[in-house]
């Protein structure tokens, strides 16, 4: 096992002794991802502000007498211009649509008559008609805001004068505190919220650490000739490939980890609040969430490395595993859309996506004993054989060296 | 000791290559039928033109390669079935395997030491010799990255004997030295050899191989077609000096080839 410290050691001295590699590999990364996160939530809470303190500009025609009070009474703030009947509507549309114009709100001509003539079923009822534009996102948010506050009470102020009584229409009240009727496991909320999330990111940074990394320390040492030279050391070929694998993990895991640590506190930022990260691991979990994660980089990595083995150039290993890169994305983003419910066990022996279920599963503490299992006893089965292959190819002349 | 018996190494080659080659035929034959007996305390000189199979059969003897037919064995080891052991015993020198850049000498000598199983006291005891030998000290903390070619191959040079080979072999040695250097590989390969070690090399050059080598063996299209010390090769072909004898033995050759 010398062999194997031997090369781990040096492998790992490479990386750290290498400022550029370290600021391309590691720094760079993880601050494009925050400050990419970052400015997503700046613009879109700018823009949300911006929606809010816009002050709509309302056109309302055959406006009832005593819709002014309610305007006034519930305080409705916008550029409200009133017009007649004979007043044209087209003009207004028109202004509408190219974003100039929030709303055009029409009242019915006869509106108040028809309203105090009601008697019985079958009497005409009015119609308050609203024009906006739905792809303008200040005559989306004015044609609401003009509904929920001014003709909704204007409707409820009617129905209170017919009626008298309003309260006979109410009949009875659901949720008076809606806040109170919630039941719900903190933890578990925010592991739902985690569970359809992290295995997406975790998988992916995984693959892309692994992905760089691999390439040049497999393809790149062989380009530059250096590979062989190990080549001729007393040691068996198996234990070079493990240092090799062994030494990728280390670093894959370190890059996972910073990008994973920089798209969380991006995120936080993008929602504007710290998240509250109510999740409690029980020490079962956590190991079972460790073992995961190590068969994990220890088969992305051998995945890649098998790649990186037979293509003879770095541009030729980077064709052989962007193929690779798509189906861990295949496998893991199909968490982020399945509502995590049981499922059934042979899935827990398709490679690849069965990481990402097992680790939705165990954020949301559903993960069985026999899951688990299934998952790591089919992850290393392949990963075991992917070793094999690789340990193969570096005993091949004709992949070492062409020949 | 190396022995090499009947060692023939045939090389698939892909589409690509053949048309590169500007060949219909897909298997290439580097080495055809190769005997030779290296022993120790003599210095073996591989002499042949680009191409002519001299890296192929090295790097055979050296386990990189497997052989299609035959057998080498060194110090009694076989290059297939010991190839650990082989390793142990040899220290290679070529072109194409070279040291990793981004480190430097004195990382790259350690490194393949403690590889070789030694310790660190041998270590720096064989890097203080072999540097100060080869003038290596000046540079040792240098990446390798930013040394000259001379530099690099004085480096190289140094690596592989890191464990004081019992075997040696050199594929062209003195590529890219200048004269000084040059002399300075070559003063060395004759300590080696002068303290009984089995030496072997390969070389286009014809005055290397007359001062240098105690036998020759010339190798034209993956064939051994003379083999013998300088006077006897000489004596063979009626020539005055090697590079005649050469050209005698490559126009009968060659021809036959065609």
């Amino acid at each position: 096992m010398d062999g194997v410290k031997n090369i781990v050691k040096k492998e790992l001295t490479r990386v750290f002794t290498d400022k550029k590699l370290i600021i391309s590999l590691f720094i760079l990364p993880g601050v494009l991802i925050m400050v990419m996160y970052s400015i997503m939530g700046g613009l879109i809470s700018n823009l949300q502000k911006d929606i809010e303190t816009h002050i709509p500009t309302v056109y309302i025609q055959n406006a009832p007498d005593d819709l002014d009070n309610i305007i006034d009474s519930v305080s409705y703030i916008g550029d409200i211009t009133y017009i007649s009947s004979n007043d044209s509507t087209d003009s207004i549309k028109d202004g509408i649509l190219k974003g100039e114009i929030d709303l055009l709100v029409i009242f019915d001509e006869d509106f108040t008559d028809k309203i105090y003539s009601y008697k019985e079923v079958g009497d005409p009822i009015p119609e308050v008609r609203t024009f906006y534009n739905p792809s303008e996102d200040y005559s989306n948010a004015a044609k609401g805001n003009f509904i929920a506050s001014v003709l909704n009470t204007y409707q409820q102020s009617l129905l209170a004068e017919r009626l008298g009584n309003i309260e006979q229409l109410q009949v009875f009240h659901i949720d008076r505190n809606p806040e109170a009727g919630i039941i719900i496991d903190e933890s578990k909320a925010t592991g739902k919220f985690l569970a359809m999330l992290l295995p997406f990111l975790i998988n992916i940074m995984l693959f892309q650490g692994a992905m760089g990394l691999g390439m040049d320390t497999i393809t790149g040492e062989k380009e530059r000739g250096t590979l062989s030279s190990m080549l001729l050391s007393p040691i068996k070929r198996s234990q070079i490939v493990f240092g090799k694998l062994i030494s990728l993990g280390i670093l894959t895991s370190l890059s996972a980890v910073i990008y994973t640590v920089s798209v969380v506190i991006g995120i936080q930022r993008l929602s504007g609040e710290a998240m509250d990260m109510n999740i409690k691991f029980s020490p079962i979990q956590i190991i079972q969430l460790f073992v995961l994660l190590i068969i994990l980089v220890y088969l992305y990595v051998s995945m890649v490395s098998l790649m990186a083995v037979y293509a003879r150039t770095q541009k030729e290993a980077g064709t052989y595993i962007t193929p690779l890169y798509i189906l861990v994305m295949l496998g893991s983003i199909m968490t982020m859309f399945s509502s995590g419910g049981e499922k059934e066990l042979q899935f827990y022996a398709i490679p690849i996506y069965n990481g990402a279920i097992a680790m939705q599963d165990l954020l949301v503490g559903e993960l069985t004993m026999a899951k688990f299992g299934i998952t790591v006893g089919s992850l290393a089965l392949v990963a075991f054989l992917l070793t094999t292959l690789i340990t193969k190819a570096f005993n091949s002349e004709r992949v070492m060296f062409n020949a | 000791m190396i022995q090499i018996n009947e060692l023939t190494k045939v090389y698939k080659l892909t589409k690509k290559q053949m048309m590169e080659q500007k060949t219909k035929k897909n298997m290439m034959k580097a080495v055809d039928k190769l005997s030779l007996t290296s022993k120790p305390g003599e210095i073996y000189g591989l002499l042949g033109p680009n191409g002519a199979g001299k890296t192929t059969a090295l790097r055979c003897i050296a386990t990189l390669l497997k052989p299609t037919q035959g057998e080498i064995t060194v110090k009694g080891y076989d290059t297939v079935r010991d190839s650990e052991n082989v390793r142990k015993k040899i220290g290679f020198l070529t072109n194409e395997i070279k040291l990793d850049p981004q480190f430097s000498p004195k990382y790259m000598f350690g490194f393949f030491g403690r590889l070789h199983g030694l310790d660190e006291k041998t270590i720096d005891e064989r890097r203080e010799e072999l540097f100060s030998y080869f003038g290596i000290k000046d540079f040792e903390d240098k990446k390798i990255d930013e040394l000259s070619s001379g530099m690099k191959q004085k480096a190289s040079i140094a690596v592989s004997l890191v464990h004081n080979p019992e075997v040696v072999i050199f594929d062209e040695p003195t590529n890219g030295l200048d004269i000084v250097t040059a002399r300075n590989v070559t003063d060395y390969l004759k300590l080696l050899k002068n303290e009984g070690r089995t030496v072997i090399i390969s070389t286009h050059i014809m005055t290397e191989a007359e001062k240098l080598c105690d036998r020759i063996g010339i190798i034209i299209n993956g064939v051994l077609v003379m083999e013998g010390t300088l006077a006897e090769i000489l004596e063979k072909t009626n020539s005055k000096d090697l590079e005649d004898a050469f050209f005698e033995l490559y126009k009968t050759h060659s021809k036959e080839e065609e």
